[in-house]
């Protein structure tokens, strides 16, 4: 017996061929065929397709490289797939992120080749019955729809939801799509993950993303998580957060209401009350101020206004952050200390953060605690923000929001020129496509859309209060489940009203069976990633080439495919796929990444062409697990999935940047430092750098972004090229698609973005510096008089509430605080993990988590049943979890369930054999209002709710 | 209680501790495990209950304790023993007829039968009584068989016998304590020990047939000494194979912890070979070594000449109260 | 020859439930809904102290499973691994009773105590079928180890808490763990 593997390599077939050879084709082809027509005669239990345990053991494998979809790690596997079929998964122990591991999720990938419960084909609700299409009908019958709302009601009325599950290049030709078809009323989940996040740390020192990577947690001496609970949520991070432990003995501190897996292993843990984490934070910079422990150089030459945190944090002396989050003295104090003591350190945070009212704020607190620290810019530092779905990343990269174009550019007529000049379009043929009509004073072709967390206010609040023509009457699901969203109620009717309800997604999911509709409901099944290929971005920037596993399931459809469709539907294709080559009626996946490249200089999502993806993807083993370069091998000397930026054109060859703003390293090396990007000074004061800079800059100090007049200026203009000159003239380096400034800039050793300094008052944000709101429901009203919220505002298209909510006392109706979380068996709204057998069996039951006091106060044991009311009146009706894991007066609900509501089963809405294997009560029917001002995030971690035995 | 009693007569397990030992890297690590490490062990080493996604039966706790010893109990001592119960049993009775004799009649068959019997008595006896041979046979099987069956035969064949051996116990054990509860309860008030049972055994029932022993013929009523002794002896070790049987069949009924399963097996195992043993003598006494015994539980009769030999006290009494009832 | 052991590191378990999962996926031809392998339990839940640990079949050296089992229906491969032979079981229980680790399994939970067919881990090496054959994957599920490949489990497991292989190597990978953990411990009390 051998003890080792026999061999560290994936077996890899006889003959490598890529997709299927013909023979297994036309087998695959035959099973299928006779599936679907044995699915027309006997209906939708009956379908059938091959499955694995019928695969003969030595028929020939093929080995396919793939990335798990679950969370934003980005884990690889080796898939392995015989006749077709996807029969086996094996370890990808050379994988730089996990070296093999997985958690529950990932380990139970395979489980997508059976899609037992999956959508088969095109459905539509007629007379409340469920009836089959073919997908010509339903394209015709959903294009017709929306051309009847555009010409009714304009283009603003139909909303396209979009998904982190899409490729890289799903995500930008579905970003693409909602431009071409004229509206800005497209988002998708990280509305509702970390676009608080995105906003708050881009406005402090630049970009808005994980600054280092997972496995750049191996070498910090503190890892500090807030509101962040990896062992649940990114698994396969707790390897690279342990190895840090045992490897450093780095000192794990975690705050969060729950005492948390992640808590488990942690040295201090500090149980907040929720919604308290600025507070805290303040409270810790106060210790940090007190006794000196800043970094002052590094504040002096990298940090603007740390001046205002000074006095802020004044405000929060050991008792009142106390009396505030309900930590010990002794504990906070401890948690500065170990934080200054074992430099450096890392911070990480996820939803626990960013789903709050202050979201924006709260993120700010912590880049700001990182800064005060001098974490920044080195190894073992940084902000690691967690992602949560497996390219959520990249949708947010590629625009996929209600606020941006791909690469962050904005809404702006400048932006709109850049993408309309990438695209190779006439600007006035896109702006054609609007609505041209201004709305409360807002033009709708410039103005963000309606936010994924409030698309049912767009539908059911007052025509006249919006800023766009009409309510949205028409919207598509496109792999979002709606029960992430706050108040199930208003999503339900929301979803009655509207015309016409489009699902695309591999399952029917909640919006496609929560309402109670009749007629006007179509569901479409699209394929997962599974079935076909492109490019996913990693938390940390990295981004990988997933190889197609297998072809689309029963009769599925790739999401390119149906938005290629529906473009064609709508007469837009021509323009839509100007520059991508058509190959088989469809367009070809690396054209797409190639016009990505083409236009996200922003970011520096420029040097990432198809090909430097797949070598990398193809020869992940040849990169180092602790410092993810490739010491040898075809991409010897890069990162690990050229995490952006990686500047300039492919060509190029940078090897991208995997800690950001880290000056030690020489930009073309992936080196950096903090971006120019609000201007070169504020009231006066210089907001550049000072006398500090990347190695290996000429410009010794800080300098502002580079432009064509700024490389004239300094003379070196006519290191261009010809023809980059004739690109680059006029423009910067955001939008000279030559990629010429960037060149020049960086032969010069100098970041294209500029050097200067990040800062610590945003003064385009609400609030200028972080400051504490109390929750909008809160138990603790003798607080709200000295922390209130904001006035009630319009935000975008939509009048947002804040003090009139406050206002109301509801503490002494609904006693007990409720905030919400992850299980590591579910993923998102869970209709696809809830789905999976291998991970159902292990949770069966929707619970609450309350504590043994609130139990043995309404006599309630564990187990039981218990009625949760919201404070906004949503019941639902849930097992009681009683456990010390949460502190009296907390409640924690998981947020993956939906199929129940109210207490009633939602099972006879779904289509035949759709039906989870699990099902209950979505947590969002009794959570609340609340939205952060900045990103419209919701508020799901600090509500209120009471709970009686059922 | 009783399972907490037994596990104070083992804490130490040799198993548990190799296991725990391996998961701690050996002994040689075991000074160097941090302090919450060796707590941690501690605490599943005492049986610690936790939480667990998996529904299944005795999964919430990791490492469950028990006296080890009792597995070799079983293999080395009381499969053996059943084997002699049954056995062992018979090759001594088989001897001891061949060396002393039967007991016959002495005035041979009088002809005219006493009723001794109900008819329901006979059909109580035989519903525990056929039940109990099988679940003897069955029993031995699974207890026994491994050793002492399986080397002789093919696989196919074992599998046949044990499993056709599990689901003929199974489905035994309901008459046969059907039978054994009827028995005890309705025979019990003749089976009160008495003065004279003490010298029926000083004389050995008078079965034997040579030496002091020969022709004696001591005082028994409606049950002889020998009789009662089986007969309580049946019922005690027929409660608690019963009982411990029940156990077994209906774990999901009583729900018994995974080591009151494992005592309740020993106990049964211990049960069958007393009533194994017993019940081999019983068959002998009745069918060959005592002449015209046999014919009480087939008609529910007995000779007159029979009942005053081995019975004369209850054949005085039913004579002298005029219960004495023959065969129409 | 070698002697297959399973360890879990307490202190490197997350409860990621990625061992159950891995086992569900690769034995999934053998398993039904109810029936985990593999589970992982928590002690002192929701409170300091809390640890996991993965718990499957421990592939005992002295196996009490094998020794009460009527049926005489286990058996050990070279390896030290302990297999059971599906068609010798008659689902009495015993070895429920007698396994320390809770390990064996039954799909049935009718009255009667009729439990089927025992089902338990088998270190991902199948069972007395032949290697690779459909009834050895229908009665017991994969079979790594003719492929010279290790456990599903320990090879997905997320942080590497649950190692798998010669009881040496392994033993030995942790007592570097131990190391690392001793020695630093040591320099900062």
């Amino acid at each position: 017996m051998k003890l080792t593997r026999k061999s560290n390599i994936a077996p890899v077939a006889d003959k490598p061929a890529l997709g299927i050879s013909r023979r297994q084709f036309m087998k695959q082809a035959g099973i299928a065929t006779g599936g679907i027509a044995a699915a027309s005669l006997m209906g939708t239990g009956m379908m059938r397709r091959v499955e694995a345990k019928e695969v003969p053991h030595d028929a020939p494998i093929e080995v396919k490289r793939t990335i798990c979809s679950a969370c934003a790690v980005g884990c690889g596997l080796y898939a392995e797939v015989q006749n077709g079929v996807w029969t086996g998964q094996e370890p990808a122990f050379d994988h730089p992120f996990n070296a093999g591991g997985h958690c529950a999720k990932g380990a139970a990938l395979r489980e997508h080749g059976h899609g037992e419960k999956r959508l088969k084909y095109p459905m539509k609700l007629v007379d409340g019955k469920w009836k089959k299409i073919s997908w010509e009908d339903a394209i015709n019958e959903v294009g017709d729809q929306m051309l009847n709302i555009r010409q009714e009601s304009g283009p603003d009325s139909v909303y396209f939801m979009g998904s982190a599950k899409f490729s890289n290049e799903g995500c930008y030709m579905y970003r693409k799509l909602a431009a071409m078809w004229g509206t800005n009323n497209v988002d998708h989940s990280a509305r509702i993950c970390h676009s608080t996040t995105v906003a708050g740390v881009a406005n402090t020192w630049g970009y808005g993303a994980q600054t280092n990577s997972f496995n750049d947690i191996q070498n910090a001496n503190a890892i500090f998580l807030i509101g962040a609970n990896p062992a649940e949520a990114h698994p396969v991070s707790m390897q690279h957060i342990l190895i840090a432990k045992e490897r450093n003995n780095a000192k794990i501190i975690v705050v969060d209401p729950r005492f948390s897996r992640t808590a488990a292993h942690s040295d201090l843990h500090c149980a907040i009350r929720p919604g308290t984490d600025i507070p805290f934070i303040y409270g810790m910079l106060w210790h940090i101020f007190e006794n000196g422990w800043e970094d002052k150089t590094f504040i002096k030459q990298r940090v603007f206004e740390m001046e205002s945190i000074r006095a802020e944090a004044k405000k929060f002396p050991p008792k009142e952050v106390e009396n505030i989050t309900g930590v010990s003295e002794e504990d906070v104090y401890q948690a500065a200390k170990l934080m200054a003591d074992n430099r450096p350190g890392t911070v990480i945070w996820c939803m626990g953060g960013t789903q709050h009212h202050v979201g924006n704020a709260n993120t700010r607190a912590y880049c700001i605690l990182q800064l005060a620290l001098g974490n920044m810019g080195v190894s073992g530092g940084g902000t690691n923000i967690f992602r949560g779905h497996d390219n959520v990343q990249g949708a947010t990269d590629l625009g996929l929001l209600f606020d941006n174009l791909p690469g962050y550019y904005g809404l702006t007529s400048a932006a709109w020129t850049h993408w309309t000049h990438v695209w190779d379009l006439d600007m006035a043929w896109v702006k054609s496509r609007f609505d041209q009509t201004a709305y409360l004073g807002k033009d709708p072709m410039t103005t963000p859309g309606i936010p994924c967390s409030r698309w049912h206010d767009g539908v059911l609040e007052d025509k006249s209060k919006l800023a766009q023509k009409d309510n949205i009457r028409m919207a598509f699901f496109w792999g979002q489940s709606v029960n992430t969203e706050t108040r199930q109620r208003e999503v339900r009717d929301a979803l009655d009203k509207m015309d016409t309800v489009v699902v695309v997604d591999p399952f029917p999911t909640m919006a496609g069976v929560m309402h109670r509709r009749k007629n006007g409901v179509y569901l479409l099944p699209a394929a997962t990633q599974f079935e076909t290929h492109g490019s996913v971005s990693n938390s940390g920037r990295s981004i990988q080439w997933r190889e197609q596993v297998i072809e689309p399931l029963f009769e599925s459809k790739t999401d390119i495919e149906i938005m290629y469709r529906l473009a064609q539907k709508l007469g837009i294709a021509e323009q839509y796929t100007k520059r991508i080559a058509i190959e088989n009626g469809l367009p070809v996946i690396e054209e797409i990444t190639r016009e990505i490249n083409r236009g996200m200089w922003t970011i520096g999502m420029t040097g990432q062409s198809p090909e430097r993806i797949k070598l990398h993807t193809q020869n992940w083993g040849t990169f180092s697990n602790k410092t993810l370069e490739a010491a040898g091998g075809p991409a010897k000397g890069e990162t690990y999935g050229l995490p952006w930026p990686c500047w300039g054109t492919p060509e190029a060859k940078h090897p991208g940047t995997q800690i950001l703003y880290n000056q030690a390293k020489h930009v073309k090396d992936g080196g950096g430092n903090f971006r120019a990007r609000y201007g070169v000074e504020y009231k006066g004061q210089s907001i550049l750098a000072d006398g500090t800079y990347s190695k290996g800059a000429e410009i010794q100090d800080g300098y502002p972004e580079f432009t064509a007049d700024m490389l004239k200026q300094l003379g070196w203009w006519d290191e261009l090229t010809a023809e980059e000159k004739a690109e680059a003239e006029g423009k910067n380096w955001k939008t000279d698609l030559s990629g010429g400034i960037v060149r020049v800039a960086i032969k010069h050793g100098c970041i294209p973005f500029g050097n200067a300094k990040a800062r610590c008052i945003v003064w385009t944000f609400p609030d200028q510096v972080p400051v504490h709101r109390e929750p909008l429901y809160t138990a603790r009203r003798d607080l709200v008089a000295k922390y209130p919220t904001y006035d009630d505002m319009q935000v975008h298209r939509l009048p947002t509430l804040y003090k009139s909510i406050q206002d109301k006392d509801l503490s002494g109706k609904y006693p007990l605080v409720l905030t919400s979380g992850r299980l590591v068996e579910y993923e998102g709204g869970g209709e696809e993990s809830r789905s999976n057998p291998w991970l159902a069996e292990l949770q069966q039951e929707m619970f609450v988590e309350i504590s043994p006091a609130d139990a043995a106060d309404r006599g309630i044991r564990n187990g039981e049943n218990v009625w949760l009311e919201g404070a906004e009146g949503g019941r639902i009706k849930v097992q009681a979890m009683v456990t010390p894991r949460v502190k009296p007066g907390v409640t924690f609900m998981p947020y993956h369930f939906a199929g129940v509501m109210h207490g009633e089963s939602l099972a006879p809405n779904y289509p035949e054999g759709t039906v989870p294997y699990v099902i209950g009560e979505s947590a969002n029917t009794a959570l609340t209002y609340g939205y952060d001002p900045v990103t419209q995030m919701q508020e799901t971690k600090a509500s209120l709710c009471q709970i009686v035995k059922a | 209680m009783i399972n907490k009693w037994f596990k104070h007569i083992g804490l130490v397990i040799a198993l548990l501790f190799s296991a725990v030992c391996l998961a701690n890297g050996g002994d040689e690590l075991a000074t160097q495990v941090q302090q919450s490490d060796a707590q941690i062990w501690a605490q599943l080493k005492d049986g610690a209950q936790g939480y667990t996604t998996s529904q299944s039966e005795f999964h919430a706790q990791p490492i469950n304790t028990y006296d080890l010893r009792v597995l070799a109990l079983r293999s080395d001592w009381l499969a053996p023993a059943l084997m002699a119960a049954l056995f062992g049993m018979i090759i001594i009775f088989v001897l001891f007829i061949k060396v002393n004799g039967i007991s016959k009649l002495h005035h041979g068959f009088s002809g005219k039968l006493v009723h001794r019997w109900s008819k329901f008595d006979v059909s109580i006896h035989w519903l525990g009584a056929i039940p109990c041979l099988l679940l003897i046979l069955t029993g031995l099987t699974l207890l026994a068989g491994r050793f002492f069956f399986q080397p002789w035969l093919s696989a196919g064949i074992w599998e046949a016998i044990v499993y056709g051996a599990k689901q003929i116990h199974d489905v035994m054990a309901i008459p046969f304590m059907i039978g054994w509860a009827l028995m005890t309860t309705l025979w019990a008030k003749n089976q009160l020990p008495k003065m004279y049972d003490v010298k029926w055994f000083l004389v050995v029932g008078g079965y034997i047939n040579f030496g002091p022993f020969k022709g004696k013929h001591p005082d028994a009523g409606f049950a002889n000494a020998g009789e009662k002794m089986w007969f309580w002896a049946f019922a005690l070790f027929g409660l608690v194979i019963s009982a411990s049987g029940m156990l077994l069949l209906f774990p999901n009924l009583f729900e018994p912890s995974r080591t009151l399963s494992l005592i309740a097996l020993v106990l049964h195992s211990v049960s069958a070979i007393v009533i194994c043993a017993f019940s081999i003598v019983h068959i002998f006494m009745a069918t060959v070594m005592s002449e015209g015994g046999m014919e009480c539980m087939v008609s529910g009769y007995c000779d007159e000449n029979w009942a005053t030999q081995h019975h004369n006290l209850w054949y005085d009494e039913i004579k002298a109260n005029g219960t004495l009832k023959y065969k129409e | 020859m070698a002697t297959m052991k399973f360890l879990c590191d307490t202190k490197r378990c997350i409860e990621c439930n990625g061992c159950v999962t891995a086992c569900k996926n690769e034995n999934d031809s053998a398993l039904e809904w109810g029936i985990q392998r593999r589970r992982v339990v928590t002690i002192n839940d929701g409170q300091r102290g809390e640890a996991s640990i993965s718990v499957a079949c421990m592939h005992c050296s002295d196996a009490p499973c094998m020794a009460v089992c009527p049926a005489n229906c286990f058996y050990r491969t070279d390896d030290g691994i302990v297999l059971h032979n599906k068609d010798a079981c008659i689902g009495c229980g015993y070895c429920l009773y007698a396994c320390p680790f809770g390990a064996p399994q039954f799909p049935k939970k009718g009255a009667f105590g009729s439990r089927g067919k025992m089902d338990k881990c088998t270190f991902c090496a199948g069972g007395p079928e032949e290697n690779h054959s459909d009834a050895e994957r229908q009665k017991y599920g994969a079979n790594r180890i003719a492929e010279g490949k290790l456990p599903m489990c320990a090879e997905l497991c997320a942080t590497k808490a649950l190692l798998a292989g010669d009881a040496e190597v392994v033993s030995s990978i942790f007592r570097e763990r131990m190391a690392y953990r001793g020695a630093k411990n040591a320099a900062w009390n």
